[in-house]
């Protein structure tokens, strides 16, 4: 059966996981195939995964770690 | 400026050495299959930090700093708030450490005494702008629909060296309700998988992947339309069928 618009938005999550079925896999791509908008949600959707997961984005303030030392230092 | 790496990564060693140095450790840290639970080097390091070496303790948490820290941020927001919140809760740790009993990995227990600070923090901080831990969570199924935005194909690394991207993504994770913000950082800032992650919130495996699907939408809408720029990523793997990502 072929998967509609809010299928493919319920999927998006698990799919970018690998986490469906090859059933359901091929159906979201079948999809994807001829949906710009569905196509293009799902790249939205991987490209925040790839930016937020990347180090720079969320990085220790500078002198975490030697703060940090110093504290353990003082009270272990 | 970011932070220089100085520790290592925790290593996992053959089952064979983990199993000859499990046999040497008080059971209270140790389980019967310490491979799934707790790398060998962390076994060692805690055995000798609970016998007296406190030294090392910098050294075993040291991988989990970042993880730490970020967990502390997801919740407070404010960046000095997390650092403080993180400290009290590593030496928190220090202090519960002879009571872990390797049932969880090692990381996911000092990020489950970090959200706990953390928010005990909040409430204490900001007692007025707590949200309730217990909010429903939205059904996923219901109303969402997308926001209509244009292509955004590429992988835009390079635009990370730009302050302001970072800037977006940071102000969208903030933006998130605390009950999204949290998997989401675990899961995908963190990397932290779907079990451990539930293991962290204690939630079921299900709600973490119901919030994420959650998240993930809401961070796409937030961030897609302050990212223009475009070099095409091909989909030529993508339409072979492959997960281009994993």
């Amino acid at each position: 059966m072929a998967m509609t618009c809010k299928d493919v938005w319920r999927e998006v999550s698990n799919y970018i996981d690998n986490s469906i079925s090859p059933q359901a896999r091929r159906e979201l791509e079948l999809h994807l195939a001829h949906c710009r908008h569905c196509t293009a949600l799902v790249d939205g959707v991987h490209n925040v995964i790839v930016l937020v997961a990347d180090g720079r984005t969320f990085s220790l303030p500078a002198g975490f770690s030697s703060r940090l030392r110093a504290r353990l230092s003082r009270e272990l | 400026m970011m932070e220089v790496e100085v520790c290592r990564t925790a290593t996992t060693l053959p089952p064979s050495l983990v199993r000859a140095l499990a046999s040497s450790l008080p059971r209270s840290v140790v389980t019967a299959n310490p491979t799934e639970r707790l790398t060998a080097q962390e076994a060692e390091l805690i055995r000798r930090i609970l016998a007296g070496e406190k030294e090392l303790y910098y050294e075993l948490i040291c991988p989990y700093e970042r993880s730490v820290y970020v967990a502390a941020f997801s919740i407070l927001r404010s960046e000095a708030d997390a650092e403080d919140c993180a400290q009290d809760a590593i030496l928190k740790a220090f202090r519960h450490l002879g009571a872990f009993r390797g049932e969880s990995k090692f990381g996911s227990w000092l990020v489950s005494i970090v959200l706990n600070e953390a928010k005990m923090k909040l409430r204490k901080l900001r007692p007025g702008l707590y949200e309730s831990l217990d909010e429903p969570v939205t059904n996923d199924e219901g109303d969402y629909v997308p926001q209509l935005l244009g292509d955004w194909r590429e992988i835009p690394s390079e635009s990370l060296e730009r302050r302001e991207v970072r800037d977006i993504l940071v102000r969208a994770v903030q933006s998130l309700s605390e009950i999204y913000r949290e998997v989401f950082v675990l899961r995908d800032i963190e990397g932290f998988d779907v079990a451990s992650t539930a293991q962290m919130l204690e939630v079921s495996e299900a709600v973490v992947k119901t919030r994420l699907l959650r998240a993930r939408l809401q961070m796409r809408d937030r961030v897609a339309p302050h990212i223009k720029d475009s070099s095409v990523l091909s989909r030529s793997i993508f339409k072979k069928g492959k997960n281009p990502w994993r």
